[in-house]
């Protein structure tokens, strides 16, 4: 790695760490307009022409914080790398028919909503809701166990950067209990809990991981005094039994216990090499399927390679008509 | 008092260095100082270009200049330090980045270098008190942006 991005000791030898393991090249990226919490693009996902991996973060990100999200990218990396050389590195993807099995029972559970509603919703809306509902759980389910990993493996690595983390923690937990919340009365009741539990379970775990004594410095903003002398559970607990996703507790609490199974005897502080971090990536593949189970998708998606997820993506136009097609016949105009 | 035209072209420099082209972004710098060389942002931001290009010898060449114009540019400071650190020149960078956050209290990047270099000297509890104040200003400037960006949509 050449940068003349300044970057403190640990994240310095972090970098050169996971290039050497990996064999690869990180090189960093400020950009105005980058996501918040920062882009990881890798040889492991895209084909790149040369081994050089690419972590974007926002150009405001001076410090800390842009500290944590190279942290956080690495972590992510160093999985990914670990899999494509030890065993495979595989992603949660679709098919023509696993879209098919997706939106059918989505449109099933949605028509059971759509009986007892008042004002229903109209069709054409409805039809679309389908496939959108189905590629977010995609997104959200390669996202979200790998979240709670990497932010597990941070959290015991990188001792000196806590109190960032903690900052960005709640932040993406803000963001994440906001997600969807335009579309409650829209998507069947039964996708609102099981995307809200899945978030308040990961939520609860980082509550549980990360203690509150590092929070202090946080507090000397003002608009987190209110938080003075709470632990970090206790302040996700209490914005949770707040929210209008109180029901999705129950499953929430469940699928904590899901994600406790998975995660609890992990060995953080173990020397970390290639077969550490495997280790973590087949923990995040065992959490998925169990998600997957637990939710009843497990036949919505099916394990690939990123490029067969890709190619997915640039196909889902086809995918989602064929489905509809066969989901209402001749009863769907030929738009 | 500083050519308007040397402003111009300045400014015109400092958009292409926010879109990585740096050459152009030079060749805009070295036009306004050449018409106005007692311009002090001008010799900053050519620094900044010049840092960003891997070049700190040359950036604190610059930000000396620009100190001679204004010893009390604290962004000329600032990127002094961040110039004394790519250079590995810790105890320096620990002065520059002291006057750059006393001049400017909400320098984050001030603070950040003050961390990193005083980490870099083993000074471990001194560093974690400037990265405390970094870190405090990054989230308080996270949220505000934040904010700004909800009341827009």
């Amino acid at each position: 790695m050449k940068t003349e991005i300044p970057l403190s000791k640990p994240i310095r030898r972090f970098i050169n760490q996971t290039e050497e393991m990996l064999d690869t090249e990180i090189s960093l990226l400020r950009q105005p307009d980058a996501d918040p919490g920062g882009t990881l693009v890798d040889v492991y996902t895209y084909d790149m022409e040369k081994n050089i991996n690419v972590i974007i973060f926002p150009a405001q990100y001076v410090g800390l914080l842009k500290d944590f999200i190279i942290a956080k990218h690495c972590t992510n990396l160093l999985m990914k790398g670990a899999a494509h050389k030890k065993t495979k590195y595989l992603v949660l993807s679709y098919t023509e028919d696993s879209v098919y099995r997706g939106m059918r029972q989505i449109y099933i559970d949605a028509l059971k909503d759509e009986a007892k509603k008042e004002d229903k919703l109209p069709v054409n809306k409805l039809i679309q809701m389908l496939f959108i509902l189905f590629t977010h759980f995609n997104d959200d389910l390669n996202e979200l166990p790998w979240n709670a990993i990497v932010n597990a493996s941070v959290y015991h690595r990188m001792p000196r950067i806590r109190k960032t983390q903690l900052y960005h923690v709640m932040k993406e937990s803000k963001n994440d209990m906001d997600e969807m919340i335009e579309q409650e009365k829209i998507i069947p009741r039964r996708y609102f809990v099981l995307n809200k539990a899945m978030f308040y379970a990961r939520d609860m775990f980082l509550a549980k991981t990360l203690p509150a004594d590092e929070l202090m410095p946080v507090l000397n903003i003002p608009q987190m005094k209110k938080f003075n002398h709470l632990e970090v559970k206790e302040m996700l607990t209490t914005r949770w039994t707040q929210t209008a996703w109180y029901q999705s507790k129950v499953f929430g609490d469940n699928m904590l216990e899901l994600v406790d199974r998975h995660l609890d005897n992990a060995e953080w502080n173990v020397p970390p090499t290639l077969d550490h971090y495997l280790e973590l990536y087949k923990m995040g593949v065992n959490l998925s399927n169990h998600l997957l189970s637990f939710m009843t998708m497990k036949d919505w998606y099916v394990w690939g390679e990123p490029k067969h997820l890709l190619q997915a993506n640039q196909a889902k136009g086809e995918y989602e008509k064929k489905a509809l097609k066969k989901i209402f016949g001749d009863l769907l105009g030929e738009s | 008092m500083t050519l308007k035209e040397a402003v111009e072209l300045a400014k015109k420099g400092r958009a292409y260095a926010q879109r990585t082209k740096y050459r152009e972004a030079m060749a805009f710098y070295n036009k306004a100082l050449s018409i106005d060389p007692k311009f002090a942002e001008g010799w900053f931001l050519r620094a900044s270009t010049l840092i960003d290009t891997g070049k700190p010898e040359e950036a604190l060449v610059d930000c000396e200049r620009a100190l001679a114009l204004n010893p009390n540019y604290a962004d000329a400071w600032s990127k002094k330090a961040l110039a004394f650190f790519n250079l590995e020149r810790f105890e320096e960078g620990v002065l520059a980045a002291t006057r750059a956050s006393t001049l400017n209290g909400n320098d984050a990047m001030a603070w950040y270098i003050k961390g990193v270099c005083l980490d870099e000297l083993g000074k471990s509890d001194e560093a974690q008190v400037a990265y405390g104040k970094s870190l405090e200003l990054e989230i308080i400037l996270d949220m505000d942006a934040e904010r700004k960006k909800v009341g827009k949509s």
